[in-house]
C-alpha cells in the first residue's frame, strides 16, 4: 500500500499545473494575538501542584482556558526545570508596578501566597486565543504552550494535500466543462465566465451555465444561471434559457434511482458549518450538498445567492477585483449568516486567466 | 419633459433633473401597498416580504418572495420586481440604467446582501457617467438581522466596490412594526418547505 501511495503523489505533482488553496476565515488566517504576562521559574518542583492550586484561586485566568499554566524550561543550563504563569499584566491594574519590573511580593498580596519555591518573575507573551490552524499553533507555541484541537482536513488543505490525484483529475474535468461553457458564452457576446454544479456524492453534473449578463437581464451571472438551472432540474426554475443552448441541466427523472446527496457534510468540518437536511419528500433541496466550479471568483450577489442556495463547496480559478469569496469579503465564512460553505481557489488558474484576457 | 435628443448623457441629465424624491406621505402610501403584497406571500406559504418599484409615480414592478414555488432560493421579492422592471424596459425600449436610476424600491424588509448587490449592479451605467444622485433608491420597513445587506450584516450600498455598479441611498423604519409582525407570524408557523434543521430541533 505505502509505495503505491507515494507513486501517486509524485504523479500528481507532475500532472497538475495548478495549486489549490482553501479560502479560510480571517480568524483562521490571522497572526496569533499575544497578551503580556508574568511567569516565574519553579525552583522547588515539589511545590508545583501546590502553586497551581494557589494561583488558580489568586489569578484564575478564566478567559484563557487554552493556556497551559506550567511549561518546561527551554534553556538548558539553568537551575530549574519548570516555569509557571503567574498572572496577566492587566491583572495588576491598580497596583503600582514601577517600570514593569516586578518582584514576587508585588504579585502575591500579603498572606495570600508564600511564593514558596518560585524564582524571580519575568516577562512573557502568551497567546490570547486558542489556535485554529497548525501554522497558528506553531506560532503560538513559540511563546507559550497552548492546547490545540487539530483539524486534519484544514491542515491538509493548507498544505495542499487535501485532494489526491484521482480527485484532482475529476476536479479538473469539471473546471474544463466550466471553461468550455465560458468560451461558448463568449461567442454569444457574453462575459467569459462559466460554471458547473456537481453532486459530489455521485460525480454527476447537475447544471452547466455561462454568463448571460449581456443579454436581456444584466443580473444573469453564470452562478445565477446555474442556480436557476438546478431549480429547473427539480421542477422549478424561472428564466427562459432556450436562447442559450449551452446552458443546460440534468432533470430529476434522469437521476439514477439511488441518487445520493451528502447531507450537510462539509469538506472542512468546523463549528461554523450549519448542517441542513438535503432531502424533502425524497427530493433534493436547492443546491444542498452540491459543489460549484466557476472560472472566476463570484461577486457579492452571486456569493450570497450561494448562501441562500445552501451550496457545499465552491471551487474557483482566479480572483475578481470585487470578489466576495476572499477578495473584498468572505461571505462563505461570515458568522452572522445561517449557512457557510468551503471555498478553494486556484483550480486551473492559468487557463481561466487566459479566458479573461 | 422634452429631453434633448442626441447624447445619452444629455437625456439622462434631463431625467435626473426632473426626478424628485417622494414625500414622506407618498412613501407611506407605497409602503402600505408593499405590506399588502407581503401578506399575499404569507398566504402562499412564502416568507412574507413584499415590494414595489416605482418610477415616475408608476408601479413598474411588484414582487413577493417566490422561493418555494420556483425552487430557486434567489427569488426574493426584490429580484422578482427587478425582473418585471427589466421586462418593461425591454418592451418600451427604455434604457434600463436610466430607469433604475429614477426608480424607488419600497420593500417591507431590509434587502438582503444578494438583493442589495443586485440593486448596485443595475445602477452601473449612470455611475460611469458621474450622475450619481442623492435620491434614496430603497425605502424599507424593518431590519433584516439575518441577511441584511443595507447595514445589518454588511453595508453593500455604500461599501467601496468599484467594479460592482454604483452606491445608493437607503432609508429604513417605514411601518417596521407591521413588517416584523408578518415575519413573526410566518416563523411561528415554520416554513413547511424548508429542510429540517438540526439547529432548530435543539431549540
Amino acid at each position: 500500500m505505502e509505495p503505491e501511495c507515494k507513486k501517486r503523489k509524485t504523479r500528481a505533482i507532475s500532472t497538475f499545473t495548478w495549486e489549490l488553496r482553501p479560502v479560510l476565515s480571517d480568524e483562521k488566517l490571522c497572526e496569533v494575538e499575544l497578551l503580556e504576562a508574568y511567569a516565574a521559574p519553579i525552583i522547588n518542583t515539589k511545590q508545583t501542584s501546590c502553586l497551581i492550586k494557589q494561583l488558580a484561586c489568586l489569578y484564575p485566568l478564566n478567559s484563557l482556558p487554552h493556556i497551559k499554566r506550567v511549561r518546561t524550561c527551554r534553556e538548558k543550563n539553568t537551575d530549574h526545570a519548570l516555569e509557571i504563569i503567574i498572572c496577566l499584566l492587566r491583572d495588576l491594574n491598580g497596583t503600582d508596578v514601577p517600570n514593569g519590573e516586578v518582584s514576587l511580593s508585588d504579585l502575591f498580596p500579603e498572606g495570600k501566597a508564600d511564593g514558596i519555591g518560585l524564582g524571580e518573575p519575568f516577562h512573557v507573551k502568551i497567546p490570547a486565543y486558542q489556535p485554529l490552524t497548525r501554522p497558528q499553533f506553531e506560532a503560538a507555541s513559540q511563546h507559550w504552550p497552548t492546547t490545540f484541537h487539530e483539524n486534519k482536513q484544514v491542515t491538509d488543505a493548507l498544505q495542499g494535500r487535501l485532494f489526491n490525484a484521482e480527485k484532482r483529475a475529476k476536479m479538473q474535468t469539471f473546471m474544463e466543462k466550466a471553461i468550455e461553457a465560458a468560451k461558448l458564452g463568449k461567442e454569444m457576446g457574453m462575459e467569459p465566465v462559466g460554471a458547473v454544479v456537481v453532486n459530489p456524492a455521485t460525480d454527476e453534473i447537475i447544471a452547466v451555465g455561462h454568463d448571460c449578463r449581456n443579454g436581456s437581464n444584466p443580473l444573469l451571472h453564470a452562478v445565477m444561471v446555474c442556480i436557476d438551472l438546478v431549480a429547473y432540474g427539480q421542477g422549478g426554475g424561472v428564466f427562459n434559457h432556450n436562447k442559450y443552448p449551452n446552458c443546460h441541466f440534468k432533470s430529476l427523472e434522469s437521476f439514477s434511482d439511488d441518487h445520493v446527496i451528502n447531507v450537510g457534510k462539509p469538506l472542512l468540518p468546523s463549528k461554523d458549518h450549519s448542517s441542513t437536511g438535503a432531502i424533502v419528500n425524497g427530493l433534493p433541496y436547492i443546491c444542498t450538498g452540491y459543489d460549484l466550479y466557476v472560472s472566476r471568483e463570484p461577486c457579492v450577489m452571486c456569493s450570497m445567492a450561494l448562501v441562500h442556495s445552501r451550496i457545499r463547496t465552491v471551487f474557483y480559478a482566479t480572483s475578481s477585483p470585487d470578489g466576495a469569496l476572499g477578495t473584498k469579503y468572505k461571505i462563505h465564512t461570515k458568522k452572522d449568516l445561517n449557512h457557510h460553505y468551503d471555498v478553494f481557489k486556484g483550480l486551473m488558474k492559468e487557463e481561466c486567466q487566459l479566458l479573461l484576457s | 419633459m422634452e429631453p434633448e435628443p442626441g447624447t445619452g448623457t444629455g437625456t439622462a441629465a434631463a431625467a435626473a433633473a426632473a426626478f424628485r424624491p417622494p414625500e414622506r406621505q407618498e412613501q407611506e402610501r407605497w409602503m402600505q401597498r408593499a405590506l399588502g403584497t407581503a401578506k399575499e406571500a404569507l398566504e402562499n406559504g412564502e416568507v412574507p416580504v413584499g415590494c414595489l418599484m416605482v418610477y415616475q409615480n408608476e408601479i413598474l414592478g411588484q414582487g413577493r418572495n417566490e422561493v418555494n414555488e420556483t425552487k430557486n432560493a434567489t427569488r426574493h421579492a426584490e429580484m422578482v420586481a427587478i425582473d418585471q422592471v427589466l421586462e418593461w424596459c425591454g418592451q418600451k425600449g427604455r434604457d434600463r440604467a436610466e430607469v433604475f436610476e429614477h426608480t424607488v424600491l419600497y420593500v417591507t424588509v431590509e434587502p438582503c446582501i444578494m438583493c442589495a448587490a443586485a440593486l448596485r449592479l443595475l445602477k452601473k451605467l449612470l455611475f460611469l457617467l458621474n450622475l450619481v444622485t442623492d435620491i434614496p433608491l430603497v425605502v424599507f420597513g424593518c431590519q433584516n438581522e439575518r441577511f441584511g445587506g443595507c447595514g445589518s450584516v454588511l453595508n453593500i450600498p455604500t461599501d467601496d466596490l468599484q467594479h460592482s455598479g454604483a452606491p445608493f441611498q437607503c432609508i429604513g423604519g417605514y411601518r417596521a412594526e407591521e413588517a416584523v409582525e408578518l415575519l413573526k407570524t410566518f416563523y411561528k408557523a415554520e416554513n413547511p418547505n424548508a429542510p429540517k434543521s438540526k439547529v432548530r430541533k435543539k431549540q
